[in-house]
């Protein structure tokens, strides 16, 4: 059953596996699925595992269930189901009275065209006023009737919340936030970055080393000698400079800031600093970089161990980058271009990337990103980047 | 639908305010026998679904926490070496030394699988963890048995437990862990459905103070800018706080005069940012 439905949703991307859909068919076999509201949220509980596809999932059943539904019951359809009552009426005129609970008399004095009619005008009012008869035609529920007779808070139980049929509920696509094409997140980003980890050593000894209780107990002859260790801690140090100077970064704004924030929440251990363009002499602690200044050589007396990752664009003129006196600043030059500033910092912690908001097939038409390219190793700010350059920092530990 | 509502059907707790599509959702995995994955914004309600779900159908529950560093193992059994060394050593206590299995402690899903009775399992925040330790652990909870390797023993679950576990994470559960469960992702209540939420928790409540609270909140949850928005928690407490001041006026609120703003934001930056944003708003 709803093989249709299953193939139109692997059709439009939704990654549904086969096991769910046979879960579903068991779940309609066992009788818990019986009617299209029960089906809606069943079908998405089982199939769909990811609330990113939630709505295109709302949009897959509204498509797909729609035509049986929300549109009102074509001439052709009506007449169709009218022609098998009459059938049924034929053979047996007491039971489909007694169903449609109408006088069986009133109908033997119609001619069967004017039955035909008295038909089709009682379904045309059921599709309006149906009260929890599925079964109102007699084959079970299939036939069409049984489907746009579906009427809500006919078939709706109690209809507590919001008295909505699931189609309406699905075509409400109330799942558009989570849809997956947009754009980067902060909690994405974290999970980008969760992979930055340093275990290590850390606070009171509290955790028994079971192997070295028992050695040290055999070389104590046999009196109990219980051997601590220090638990494990995240002890990365991380040092994130971002570039927020200038127009060129303008557009990245809200993405770095997502990474900023992020980062704050992650890592116990981490330093944020500002530059403008590229870093000369000095990083600044305040955004605004006025007032707190860290001069690049005192870098070196930092841990090495630290991950070092700037965030920037790495677009500017040649010359601000290889020239002594590159930077627009007048008070920052002290005759080392900005190149050579970067290289000091590449060699000095071994691990730092470059994260460039953007994207990489743009790269090569840059020439100052070509050159930093060449110091540090570059990732797109994406989560694929940010993945690729996570596992970068973290290889060689 | 009638004839699948049976007692043992879930339809909220007394202070759990369930919306249908929920409820049938557990209802259907708990006929189904399949694990719940829960996953929404924080204040939803995630964690607090598996009590009232233990309380309305009158069930043990238990919690496993999980924690980054867990190990699967830890959430099967354990086995007490420390004490066996010790008890060996000195020889007083009532324990066998040779028999190990006295020295084995279930753990979290060890003991939802010894219990005699059908308990509610809620594995909490289930992303804190490795993506091995999430495959493992539903390979047991599919199985529902775990060796016991120390004495070779397999521990199979006496009556399959209902299994919720919610996860905070944005990111997708690996694929083998979703194919093993059925999926719900909860969405912050709209003010409809808060109204209820309220309501449960204040049944004496008036009218106006409702009305106005919810109306503020929702007005503040929108304000650009803050970090972490306040939930469902945060609101409660607050009407909390509110209804405790003898000094606080309804009309307060209307005029946009918000007290208490520390109780519905945690973090200085976005305190101060809702602090503005509502003086402005007065203006």
């Amino acid at each position: 059953m709803f093989t249709d439905f299953f193939y139109l949703l692997k059709r439009i991307n939704i990654p549904v596996s086969p096991t769910s859909f046979l879960r579903l068919q068991k779940a309609l076999n066992m009788g818990l699925i019986i009617s299209l509201d029960d089906f809606y949220i069943s079908a998405r509980a089982i199939l769909i595992k990811s609330e990113r596809y939630f709505d295109l999932y709302d949009q897959a059943f509204a498509h797909h269930f729609k035509g049986a539904d929300l549109s009102e019951p074509n001439k052709f359809e009506l007449s169709e189901v009218a022609r098998a009552m009459l059938d049924d009426w034929l053979k047996d005129p007491k039971g489909l009275s007694e169903l449609l609970g109408i006088d069986e008399e009133t109908l033997n004095k119609l001619t069967p065209d004017e039955l035909l009619q008295y038909f089709i005008d009682r379904l045309k009012e059921q599709t309006e006023e149906h009260h929890g008869g599925n079964k109102w035609i007699g084959t079970g529920g299939t036939s069409p009737v049984g489907h746009s007779g579906y009427h809500p808070g006919g078939m709706r139980v109690g209809g507590v919340s919001r008295n909505k049929s699931a189609v309406k509920v699905a075509m409400d696509r109330r799942y558009k936030d989570y849809a997956q094409d947009g754009p980067l997140t902060q909690s994405q980003i974290g999970e980008a970055l969760k992979r930055l980890r340093n275990m290590v050593p850390s606070g009171p000894k509290d955790v028994v080393n079971i192997e070295e209780t028992i050695r040290q107990t055999i070389k104590n002859a046999g009196e109990i000698f219980i051997s601590f260790d220090r638990r494990l801690k995240d002890r990365l140090k991380v040092i994130l400079a971002i570039d927020n100077g200038g127009w060129s970064m303008d557009p990245y704004i809200d993405i770095v800031q997502t990474i900023f924030s992020y980062s704050r929440n992650q890592f116990k251990e981490l330093k944020i600093y500002f530059f403008h363009n590229t870093i000369y002499d000095k990083l600044w602690e305040d955004p605004s970089r006025m007032k707190k200044p860290l001069y690049v050589e005192d870098l070196a007396r930092l841990d090495t161990e630290t991950r070092f990752i700037i965030v920037g664009d790495a677009s500017m003129a040649p010359y601000e980058l290889m020239n002594t006196d590159g930077s627009i600043h007048m008070e920052e030059r002290s005759g080392k271009p900005s190149y050579e500033q970067l290289k000091f910092i590449a060699e000095t912690f071994s691990y730092s990337i470059w994260l460039n908001p953007k994207m990489a097939n743009q790269w090569p038409l840059t020439r100052s990103i070509n050159l930093i390219n060449e110091i540090f190793p570059m990732f797109e700010l994406s989560l694929d980047g940010l993945e690729n350059g996570t596992n970068y920092l973290m290889q060689k530990s | 639908m009638s004839q699948t509502r049976s007692d043992s059907d879930f339809r909220g707790a007394s202070k759990y305010v369930l919306d249908e599509e929920l409820a049938k959702i557990i209802n259907i995995s708990m006929s189904m026998e399949m694990p719940l994955l829960l996953k929404g914004e924080p204040g939803t309600g995630k964690t607090t679904l598996a009590y009232a779900i233990a309380e309305a159908l009158n069930m043990r529950l238990i919690v496993l926490n999980v924690k980054s560093n867990m190990k699967l193992v830890d959430a099967l059994y354990q086995y007490d070496t420390l004490t066996r060394l010790n008890d060996s050593r000195f020889g007083d206590s009532k324990r066998d030394v040779s028999n190990i299995e006295e020295y084995i402690k279930m753990g979290k899903i060890g003991q939802g699988f010894v219990a005699s009775e059908k308990v509610v399992l809620l594995i909490d925040e289930i992303d804190k963890a490795d993506t091995d330790f999430q495959d493992d652990m539903l390979d047991v909870l599919d199985q529902m048995q775990f060796d016991i390797i120390e004495i070779d023993k397999i521990i199979t679950a006496y009556k399959r437990p209902v299994i919720i576990i919610t996860s905070n994470a944005k990111k997708d559960l690996s694929d083998p862990f979703l194919g093993r469960c059925n999926f719900h992702h909860i969405a912050f209540p709209d003010q409809d459905m808060m109204r209820d939420i309220i309501h449960v928790h204040f049944p004496d409540i008036s009218k106006e103070l409702m009305q106005n609270a919810i109306r503020s909140f929702y007005k503040m949850r929108d304000f650009k800018g803050i970090e972490k928005k306040p939930a469902t928690r945060e609101l409660i407490n607050w009407i909390r706080a509110l209804k405790a001041d003898s000094d606080f006026r309804v009309k307060d609120l209307i005029k946009g005069d918000i007290p208490y703003l520390g109780v519905l934001f945690k973090k200085s930056p976005d305190y101060s940012l809702a602090r503005n944003l509502n003086l402005r708003m007065r203006l």
